[in-house]
């Protein structure tokens, strides 16, 4: 067999593939000839029944515990953006855009069962889209961490520099911080909302320097929300850090604090919130929801009944196919099936 | 090669022979020497390269089949070299180009300009290029740039890096190349050769070489150390033939060289040009024209054996010589399945711009609704109230356009381009497997298969005809002289002798290879010397010794007093016959360009030779013209008998020539190649005219071969017929059962020959390809009218035959076309109704077919149908057929390597088209299509999550997958798992495939690739995206999850079903599969967590958080399992109640019945 050398180019290149290509023949060994050692699954019968009574038996199991956690859920929800705006006002937005007005508003809560603590508030916006493309990509992560970086406001427009020095914290997402407040009364008792804890620890430590202050902040001509407190460093502005977290759905909630006080059914919570909040430019809603959790987190029964579906529905096709299997069997590896060996017509 | 005798010391006949010194007076007609001839029956590579100049010129293969093969093209040639180049022997020209070569592409300044040039010649880098430009804007801008500009430079980079090291390794070769040194006269002088770099050589120097050197440039030979002229040089490096190559240095030069050492004179000849078989030039010495043909021309490249020193002038110098010219890459074909893929890729296509439409119009409709809030909404913030301008916004016409391009680049993965290098590297792996397999490896040539071609391996899969050459290709070509029939009388029975041999003063020359001779033939030779019968067995084995080009070789043996006779030769034909006539007693001893010396039963006797007239594909046969030691002149012929019996002496004995033709026919149905070898004197008048028309075609430069051909026709007349030769050309092992394996697998076996019709119908008996109960039909015929009426009768004879077929057993039909009824039959209207009736044919022969005609008959069928065609062939003759056909394969055999430099794959024996077909072929047609799905759905799968997010963000195309992520779910999360599925998973083993060659059909059904799979598998897609993004959108509608943290669980999910659908439809489990598929999950799992773990994205720390929770596991595990459900049952009920035969046969290796395989397997034996 000659050789093929030559300097020339195509052969250089051929040389060059085959070179990897067609390394040895002498090594016969497993790997060169493909004959590695392998499982090789089939479906038989037997397998497939088994596959769906074993996701069957597990998924059912899973779907009623979720489904038994989600139920152990109480959740108290007050929508109060409609009625904290007094009845009498006809343009909503030049209301709440009207700084001059005190917008203390009252609310009442009734707790339907009991409810041990520890007890999530939460504020829940509707059609809010925090996954705007133009609000979630305006802000600076080098600049909340590192004092250093206060000018990098690249991505923040328009909410990047006021009168040419740097807004920290700049862009939309920080410039829209939720601003109502919740006062919870708890037959006349003062129930204590803790706000510490609220975010991340690793939002806290890592992302949100210690040594950032806010700087030129909510200064502009228009007031997106809330203001910060120029002195408290922005690791410990946790309202900041959990709206920064941008909400992967345009209805979501935000935890605003906890409570540590178990609360009885028919306890009457009394509210007194200060709604600045303007959802009203979009049509958005505003909720205050008060939540217990389980280990599988708030109320949604959701996760529950898909759990149970897909169980029954592998259980039904295990019987289906069992059912079919009994009507109809195959023996496996018969070469009487082999097209070739079939009667031409029918089966 | 050369290792192959080692321990042999050639020399030429004429040195180490001084009792044979050349006679100081040779005969004028003699100073012309044989030029270059092939073998007989065979159309010869000659006169084909002639007509197809260029085996590698792409632009050929398109053209249609010529009506008549003969030689039109060559007389264009002629005529059109009007312009030639002057070359001043001794005068180094600098106007011609120098023989530096540059094979090197670049330099290192041009590397990036030009390396990045060819790479964006290819399509796709363009549209990932548009994709990346796109990106750039800002107002359109989806991913940073840095992310987004790096897929595409990490493909250009790896690509840059490989082009980079190749040419480096080109580089280096140059300069080896360009420094090596040669001897060159120095420009006035006489005989002062000096040291010369290669690389400053010109056009017209003059180059000494000695024995074993590389010929620096394109030579005419002007002198060499033999005295009449003579060089041998072996090819190789050229066309990879090893035997060696005669070629002459003009008696007039060579004179000069011996008196003067020097030569002064102008040559013309031809413009560089590619076909290295042919030159014409003339040379212009003392005001004599002196013309040169190709064997006086010795090319760059090849070396010098056996001849002390030579020395020429160059013509042609570096990038202009022959070989450079050659060296051009084989025309590309682009696989079935990759043409499929493109309509594919236009239904994608269809469906990116439909989504990126959709979501632009859901974003106007969006901006419309809200058109009168966007002002104080937070997450809008049209405005930018220190400027009082609209920020970013630019009215919702404006916005729905900016959208659409956005959207293009978010979705552009739908169309993946990362599945063309996928393929790449999934053919790459196969290549390397099917190089690696000892099934392919021919033990005996020590030739191991290559994949020449990397573009094709799947099409082996889908073969429905195979086109196959005979001789080399189902035989041996291993020529060997069987029986002999003389004057009408028969000898055929063969007796082992041991051979026969000639004393030389002391030592005893042996012919390397004994014939079984026949002991009637050898007393006919020996006892009566002098009767009429014992003459014509003479002259008989004298035209068989004497009328060829046939060089003898002395090698010395171990013995001092033993040599072997070694005949080389260009035509196996011929060769067989040398020996032949070697071993009953008539010793071809030595060859010069003026004579040849044969030992006569013992008796040197010199014969001249005055002519010779080569063999063409028209003529079928050539001549010699023999100036006998008795004085006398004879002419002896040999040739296919068609061409012989119509130039015989009328007046000869009728007898005598039907008792041949008798033999003849029972000689080609016993499957011999046959050959008639004729004679007549001439007489001293009828020589001298002859002699002067040979002498005016042979120095006329217009027309040479045409006028040649006249020449030739004038004396080859009223030939008295001696004999014919019967040469066996034996069968390759297991070419009978590895034809049955292919009928079995349904794909049809077609022989085109250039061999007789009772020949190829006997080998079609001997490889079992036709059987008795076959029908056959032969079409034969001399007029188109004729051709017409069979080809109608025979429709009909099949239609009854068909028709009738459905009720009682098949009838098989066997179709037998002649060559020159397909002269009349392609590129005419004929041509539909011989598709007709060669279709519904299970065999067809064609015989006596010319290289063209063996093109169009591919081309018949390979245009009429979507069959997908292979063919299969050694010789230059079949290189058109290999171009043509869908699939070309070489065998690396006796004939040289043109088959193989223009085959996609190349191996050593025809058996192994068998496991080449029905096990390569069929894996990785299996493999190819899978992945090429798999990917469409794996991308589509991913796109249409991203679309989904897209409904719930206003329509503004945020991704919650980071964009990291979203680049590498291409690159990395996904497809190393396919690429190596795609080389090492097997749905059948080999055994089976063999045992079953009807499994086969599933390639040839396109059972693995059509459009309703890609339905079904964009249907998966659909399904599977919506299980990914909606269980987890309800599970966490209405609360605290944020972006970022759902974003990674949406790109993890697919990322773990995609790879478990994979992992379910995985045939073979082995480790590395397993290390891949799920090394990838755990790959993605660590990525997300790098991702997550830098500070200034977004989604810091979010993957660690979600995975704290006990609902994302939930989750994925629900996704996991609901995303696989409808292909689990699809697969399920498929496997158990709709199995497909590949389905059984796993069964069947899986359980029990493995006996079953074993015992089939037992004839397939010859295969593994």
């Amino acid at each position: 067999m000659p050789t093929f050398r030559t300097h020339f180019s195509y052969e250089a290149l051929l040389e060059l593939r085959s070179s990897y290509t067609c390394s040895s023949v002498k090594t016969d060994s497993k790997f060169t000839q493909q004959e590695l050692p392998a499982c090789k699954p089939i479906l038989t019968p037997k397998w497939v029944i088994s596959v769906f009574v074993l996701v069957g038996v597990i998924f059912v199991p899973i779907g009623v515990a979720s489904l038994r956690a989600s139920q152990q859920v109480v959740e108290i929800v007050d929508r109060y953006d409609d009625a904290c705006v007094p009845a009498n006002v006809t343009d909503k937005l030049a209301y709440i855009q009207d700084k001059s007005i005190q917008k203390s508003c009252t609310r009442t809560l009734t707790v339907t069962k009991d409810m041990n603590q520890p007890i999530f508030v939460y504020y829940q916006l509707d059609n809010f889209y925090q996954n705007h493309r133009r609000y979630v990509k305006s802000r600076s992560d080098d600049q909340l961490r590192d004092k250093s970086k206060a000018a990098v406001t690249t991505n923040c427009d328009p909410e990047a520099t006021l009168n040419g020095k740097p807004i920290v914290p700049c862009g939309l997402i920080a410039w829209s911080l939720f601003n109502d407040t919740y006062n919870l009364i708890l037959n006349n008792d003062n129930l204590t909302v803790d706000k510490k804890d609220i975010s991340w620890k690793s939002d806290r430590e890592h992302k949100f320097g210690s040594d950032v202050f806010p700087q030129n902040f909510q200064q502009g001509p228009l007031i997106g929300g809330k203001t910060l407190n120029p002195n408290v460093s922005l690791s410990e502005q946790e309202d900041l850090i959990v709206w920064m977290r941008t909400a992967a759905l345009p209805t979501f909630r935000k935890l605003y604090g906890r409570i540590h006080v178990d609360l009885k059914v028919n306890d009457t919570i009394t509210v007194h919130l200060e709604n600045n909040y303007n959802t009203y430019s979009f049509g958005g809603k505003k909720k205050l929801v008060l939540s217990t959790t389980t280990w599988l987190g708030g109320k949604n029964d959701f996760l529950g009944l898909a759990y149970l579906t897909v169980g029954g529905l592998c259980f039904f096709l295990a019987f289906a196919f069992t059912l079919l299997y009994l009507i109809k069997p195959r023996k496996s590896g018969d070469n009487n099936y082999l097209s070739w060996n079939r009667p031409p017509v029918g089966r | 090669m050369a290792s192959e005798r080692p321990l042999l010391v050639a020399t030429t006949p004429g040195a180490c022979n001084p009792d044979d010194a050349p006679s100081p007076h040779p005969p004028a007609a003699s100073l012309l020497p044989p030029a270059q001839q092939e073998p007989p029956l065979r159309a010869d590579p000659l006169a084909f390269s002639v007509e197809v100049p260029d085996p590698f010129r792409p632009s050929r293969r398109g053209d249609g089949p010529v009506d008549d093969p003969s030689a039109s093209s060559q007389r264009e040639r002629e005529v059109g070299d009007n312009e030639s180049r002057a070359v001043v022997v001794g005068e180094p020209s600098p106007e011609f180009a120098g023989n530096a070569i540059r094979t090197a592409k670049y330099s290192v300044l041009t590397f990036l300009p030009r390396n990045l040039f060819e790479q964006f010649r290819r399509l796709s880098y363009v549209y990932f290029l548009a994709i990346t430009v796109l990106n750039q804007l800002p107002q359109v801008a989806v991913f940073g740039r840095g992310a987004s500009v790096l897929p595409l430079a990490f493909v250009l980079f790896v690509t840059a890096v490989k082009d980079a090291y190749e040419d480096f390794r080109r580089h280096r070769s140059d300069r080896q190349e360009n420094n090596r040194l040669a001897s060159v006269l120095a420009p006035g002088t006489a005989g002062d050769f000096q040291p010369k770099r290669w690389k400053h050589i010109r056009v017209g120097d003059v180059v000494r070489v000695a024995s074993n050197e590389t010929l620096p440039a394109d030579m005419v030979l002007l002198a060499t150390s033999d005295p009449t002229g003579v060089a041998h040089v072996q090819t190789v490096n050229l066309d990879g033939e090893t035997n060696l190559k005669t070629r002459y240095a003009k008696q007039e030069t060579q004179v000069r060289f011996s008196q003067n050492g020097g030569v002064s004179g102008i040559l013309h000849c031809e413009r560089p040009n590619r076909n290295i078989y042919g030159f014409q030039a003339n040379l212009d010495i003392d005001g004599k024209r002196v013309s040169l043909g190709p064997s006086n021309i010795v090319l760059r490249g090849c070396e010098l054996k056996n001849t002390t020193w030579a020395i020429g002038v160059v013509v042609y110098a570096g990038k202009e010589t022959k070989v450079m010219l050659n060296s051009s890459g084989a025309p590309s074909k682009r696989s079935r399945l990759e043409t499929q893929l493109n309509r594919e890729t236009v239904i994608l296509s269809i469906m990116l711009i439909g989504m990126c439409t959709t979501a632009s119009v859901l974003n106007g409709l969006w901006l419309l609704n809200h058109r009168g809030e966007l002002e104080f909404t937070q997450f809008f913030r049209e405005k930018d109230y220190t400027t009082g301008k609209n920020y970013n916004y630019y009215g919702v016409g404006m916005q729905i356009f900016i959208t659409f391009l956005m959207a293009v680049i978010v979705y552009q993965v739908i169309i993946p381009i990362s599945l063309y290098i996928s393929m790449e590297l999934v053919r790459l792996g196969q290549a390397y497997f099917m190089g690696a397999d000892k099934d392919l490896y021919d033990e005996s040539s020590r030739s191991k298969f290559q994949c020449r071609a990397l573009n094709i391996n799947e099409d082996l899969g889908q073969i429905r005809y195979v086109f196959s050459d005979k001789t080399g290709t189902l035989t041996e070509n291993k020529m060997v002289f069987q029986c002999a029939s003389i004057h009408g009388v028969d000898y055929s029975s063969g007796e082992d002798t041991g051979g026969y041999s000639v004393v030389v003063g002391d030592n005893l020359w042996t012919p390397k290879m004994a014939v079984k001779t026949d002991p009637q033939l050898v007393k006919v030779l020996r006892d009566s010397g002098k009767n009429e019968e014992a003459k014509l067995v003479l002259e008989f084995f004298l035209a068989l010794a004497a009328c060829n080009t046939i060089v003898p070789l002395v090698l010395e043996t171990r013995d001092c007093n033993q040599k072997l006779i070694d005949y080389q030769g260009e035509s196996p034909d011929e060769q067989a016959l040398a020996y032949a006539a070697a071993s009953y007693g008539i010793v071809l001893v030595e060859r010069t360009s003026g004579y040849i010396v044969i030992d006569v039963l013992g008796d040197r006797q010199r014969f001249d030779i005055l002519g010779l007239h080569e063999f063409d594909s028209d003529r079928k046969r050539m001549s010699v013209i023999v100036g006998c030691p008795d004085r006398t002149i004879k002419l002896y012929v040999k040739g296919a008998d068609s061409s012989i019996f119509g130039i015989t002496n009328k007046s000869s004995e009728l007898d005598i020539v039907r008792a041949t033709e008798a033999h003849l026919h029972k000689y080609s149905s016993l499957g011999l190649r046959t050959l008639v070898v004729g004679m007549r004197e001439l007489s001293q008048s009828e020589f001298e005219e002859w002699q002067l028309a040979y002498e005016n075609a042979n120095t006329a430069v217009l027309g040479r071969g045409n006028l040649l051909r006249s020449v030739a026709a004038n004396i080859e007349c009223n030939i008295r017929i001696l004999g014919a030769t019967g040469i066996e050309d034996k069968l390759q092992d297991g070419v009978p059962e590895a034809i049955e394996s292919l009928r079995q697998a349904n794909i049809k076996v077609w022989i085109l020959t250039g061999d007789k019709q009772e020949t190829a119908i006997s080998i079609g008996y001997s490889c079992k390809l036709l059987t008795n109960d076959m029908t056959q039909i032969v079409i034969n015929n001399n007029s188109k009218e004729s051709c017409q009426r069979s080809l109608v009768e025979a429709l009909a004879t099949t239609k009854k035959l068909t028709g009738l077929a459905s009720e009682a057993s098949r009838v098989t039909i066997a179709l037998i076309v002649d060559g020159n009824s397909l002269v009349y039959i392609l590129e005419t209207e004929l041509q539909e109704e011989l598709f007709k009736l060669a279709t519904e044919c299970s065999v067809v022969l064609c015989c006596r077919v010319a290289p063209l005609q063996k093109a169009g008959i591919v081309a018949l069928i390979k245009n009429r149908t979507d069959d997908m065609t292979l063919a299969i062939g050694d010789g230059a003759n079949d290189v058109s057929m290999i171009q043509m056909a869908d699939v070309g394969v070489g065998i690396s055999g006796q004939e040289g390597r043109q088959a193989v430099m223009a085959s996609d794959f190349s191996m050593g024996q025809f058996r192994f088209l068998v496991p080449l077909l029905l096990v390569h072929g069929h894996w990785n047609y299996q493999r190819m299509s899978y992945m090429i799905l798999y990917n469409f759905y794996k991308n589509a799968t991913f796109v249409l999550v991203l679309f989904w997010y897209v409904l719930y963000t206003a329509f503004t195309l945020t991704t919650a997958i980071t964009e990291w992520s979203s680049l590498l779910y291409t690159v990395l999360y996904t497809s190393l798992p396919t690429i190596v599925v795609g080389i090492l998973d097997k749905d059948l083993s080999k055994a089976t495939l063999l045992a079953y060659p009807k499994l086969y059909g599933s390639g040839q059904r396109d059972e693995k690739y059509n459009v309703s799979l890609f339905v079904l598998n964009i249907l998966e897609a659909l399904w599977q995206s919506l299980v990914v993004f909606y269980l987890p959108y309800f599970a966490y509608r209405r609360s605290t999850i944020d972006m970022s943290s759902l974003g990674d669980l949406w790109a993890l999910a697919p990322v773990v079903v995609v790879n478990m659908l994979l992992a379910m439809d995985i045939f073979r489990w082995n480790w590395i599969i397993h290390a891949f598929v799920w090394g990838t999950i755990a790959a993605t799992t660590i990525c997300l967590f790098v991702i997550d773990s830098i500070w200034i994205l977004p989604g810091y720390g979010a993957i660690f958080h979600i995975m704290g929770t006990g609902l994302f596991w939930l989750l994925l595990l629900i996704i996991v399992v609901t995303a696989m459900v409808p292909h689990f049952v699809i697969k399920a009920f498929t496997e158990h109640f709709m199995p497909s035969d590949i389905q059984i046969a796993r069964e069947m290796e899986k359980f029990k019945n493995v006996n079953q395989v074993n015992r089939s397997e037992i004839p397939m034996r010859g295969f593994s």
